[in-house]
């Protein structure tokens, strides 16, 4: 990936764009190749400009971002979607993973993190906000802090604990197996094992249930 | 009559029974007059009748005792008749005063020319007392036959016509009485007319004010009741406008105006960037902790006025992080548990959410629970949701907030039932059931969902 990176904005906001479209441009590598100013027109330019990174706003007229994510992913599976929004709720950063978006950002830290989070998501990654990861930690102890008994983590072997880290970080089945030195058939079973026990049913619960329990950020 | 309709029927029935009352008295006062009027005209009668006898037959004994006389041989023997003659004058003399003291006007004739003739046949009488036996002899078959007889037949005339004329004034006496009865009948009887008048129309009366003041009572309640339907109506009219007013304050304070102090925070870091006089970089920091503070608060009120998840996601995620915040501001613990798959109508999510928002209020502001299980399910035709808490309990009958009110409001509106059951020291547990025309459950959308946005 010597090549520069192509990226689509997708925001209501103008002096937002402009904002992200001087930052970006200022870093080598990066190319704004489109502005979408609803979540119709981002699908529409995702799908004339094949961008490798959509850099997404939730709260958006027409067609929200995570209802545009979903289309662009199902087009597109290798577009790297990064969501940027006010939303801290884990309702917002779920519902974003499942329609396929690899990074959640908070628009109170966008200079800070947006390029590190076009980097992970370029790579193939995941990227939250450590703002979101932390809220989602704490949330999270403070349900399991009272009901101590069932910390699922603990029934998982070691091994099933890496194959669930790498996992929670968008690698697929071939990817763990050549990282681990493992057959596909003996991933597939961890992750079968994985979720069962943590009693999760997609990749994104996954991730999510990774970020709570501050397994990656 | 509106006001003291007491007044009236105490009046008009009191004054009825009373007009009764005189009406009886009158009537038996009369009645006993009458009576007494009867018996001294028929006790007058007698005596005055008794008194004529008395005249009547001392005439015809003055004739037996005057023949006597004349009769006898010796001149004693004609004077014991005499003296006979002279007691009877007496008596007859005092019978005829007794009568003159209650003498009627119409007899006043009669009865003077009783008493001249009765004066003149004793004067007649006394001649013959001086006669001697020899004019005894010689004058006595004439004196009794031309001169006694046909004076003592015109007095007993005279005496029949004053009989004749006592009965008459027996008779007249009748006849008043029979009139002061008659008239007495007649007032009888006009006042039981009356009176029988006057019963029909109070009762009339009385019976046409209850039916008014039923009529009334009737009209006054179809407009309680209209007023409180229509008053229902307007507070759930006011429920909505709230809610849809709390909804767009929300998204314009979260989109418009966050995303603006998120564009703001942006272009300060940006002109960061190009490494500014170290005033103005100053001036950008604190453009920026602004921005970055109005951002957080913005997002924090919106999410107070109305969860986006609400709209977005539906009641499930905003119960979720209802729960969540609660917990983490109180805490306690909060369980949600959920089975409906499906997304309700927009008035029974807001309704269940802003249900739970104000019980999960209530548990951490006085219950003092350690934990709260919020639990909502969906049934054939309608949706069931409890709010359970293991906190101090209260006493269901004397509390009644107005938290409890507003919830039991909003329930009501979408006619559904609410229960609370609570006892001191076990905990509080609520319980709502919201009908649902078209849930089948947890099975297919209803049509009313809201896509997330």
């Amino acid at each position: 990936m010597e090549t520069e990176t192509r990226i689509l904005l997708a925001d209501d906001h103008n002096i937002l764009r402009d904002g992200m479209r001087l930052l970006l441009e200022r870093q080598p590598g990066f190319m704004v190749v489109g502005e979408a100013a609803d979540g119709r027109e981002a699908v529409e330019l995702a799908r004339e400009h094949r961008p490798d990174v959509v850099v997404i706003d939730i709260a958006m007229p027409n067609m929200n971002g995570i209802e545009a994510t979903r289309r662009m992913v199902e087009k597109n599976s290798r577009i790297g979607v990064v969501i940027l929004s006010m939303h801290y709720d884990e309702s917002y950063v779920i519902r974003s993973l499942k329609a396929g978006a690899r990074a959640y950002l908070l628009k109170d830290a966008v200079k800070a993190e947006l390029i590190g989070a076009i980097h992970a998501v370029v790579d193939g990654r995941s990227y939250f906000s450590p703002k979101i990861s932390r809220i989602l930690q704490e949330d999270y102890v403070q349900i399991l802090g009272r009901k101590s008994a069932d910390d699922t983590y603990e029934l998982l072997t070691d091994r099933e604990r890496e194959v669930l880290q790498l996992v929670a970080e968008g690698k697929t089945n071939k990817e763990i197996a050549n990282t681990l030195h493992l057959s596909l058939y003996t991933v597939d079973t961890h992750r079968t094992h994985i979720l069962q026990k943590l009693n999760l049913h997609s990749v994104p619960e996954v991730i999510l249930y990774a970020v709570r329990k501050g397994i990656i950020s | 009559m509106r006001q003291r309709p007491w007044l009236v029927l105490v009046a008009g029935f009191g004054g009825l029974l009373l007009l009764m009352a005189a009406a009886e008295t009158g009537a038996l006062l009369s009645l006993k007059s009458l009576r007494g009027s009867e018996t001294s005209l028929q006790a007058r009668f007698l005596s005055r009748n008794r008194t004529l006898e008395q005249i009547r037959s001392n005439l015809y004994l003055s004739g037996t005792y005057a023949r006597d006389s004349l009769l006898a041989p010796e001149q004693s023997g004609a004077q014991a008749q005499i003296v006979a003659l002279e007691n009877l004058r007496r008596d007859t003399e005092a019978a005829l005063e007794t009568y003159a003291q209650s003498l009627e006007p119409e007899e006043a004739s009669p009865f003077r020319a009783l008493r001249s003739e009765i004066d003149a046949y004793w004067r007649v009488l006394n001649r013959t007392f001086a006669w001697t036996p020899e004019e005894r002899n010689k004058f006595r078959y004439a004196f009794f036959y031309e001169e006694l007889i046909p004076r003592r037949t015109s007095m007993l005339q005279i005496a029949d016509r004053v009989a004749a004329l006592n009965e008459q004034a027996l008779r007249r006496g009748d006849e008043t009485l029979g009139a002061v009865f008659g008239r007495l009948q007649v007032g009888l009887q006009a006042m039981i007319a009356f009176t029988l008048l006057g019963g029909a129309s109070l009762a009339g009366l009385t019976i046409f004010h209850i039916l008014r003041l039923e009529r009334q009572a009737g009209l006054r309640l179809t407009e309680t009741e209209q007023a409180q339907a229509s008053l229902q109506e307007l507070s759930a009219k006011l429920v909505r406008a709230q809610e849809n007013e709390r909804r767009a304050l929300s998204r314009e304070l979260h989109d418009e105006i966050g995303q603006s102090f998120s564009a703001v925070l942006l272009e300060a870091e940006n002109l960061l960037d190009l490494e500014p006089a170290p005033a103005v970089r100053a001036h950008l920091e604190s453009i920026r902790s602004v921005a970055e503070k109005g951002m957080n608060e913005i997002r924090n009120m919106a999410l107070l006025l109305r969860p986006s998840m609400l709209d977005d996601f539906g009641l499930v995620p905003a119960l979720d992080w209802q729960a969540r915040e609660t917990a983490k501001r109180s805490g306690m613990r909060v369980h949600v548990t959920s089975e409906l798959d499906d997304e309700l109508p927009e008035e029974h999510k807001t309704c269940i959410y802003r249900v739970v928002q104000e019980a999960l209020n209530n548990c951490s502001r006085h219950a003092q629970a350690s934990m709260v299980q919020v639990v909502v399910r969906g049934e054939t035709g309608r949706i069931l949701l409890s709010v359970q808490d293991d906190g101090s309990g209260f006493d269901t009958q004397r509390v009644r907030g107005l938290g409890l009110l507003g919830m039991e409001e909003r329930v009501r509106h979408l006619g559904g039932s609410f229960a609370i059951d609570s006892h001191a020291g076990r905990g509080t547990r609520l319980e709502i059931a919201l009908p649902i025309a078209t849930w089948n459950g947890n099975g297919n959308g209803n049509g009313n969902s809201h896509p997330a946005g």
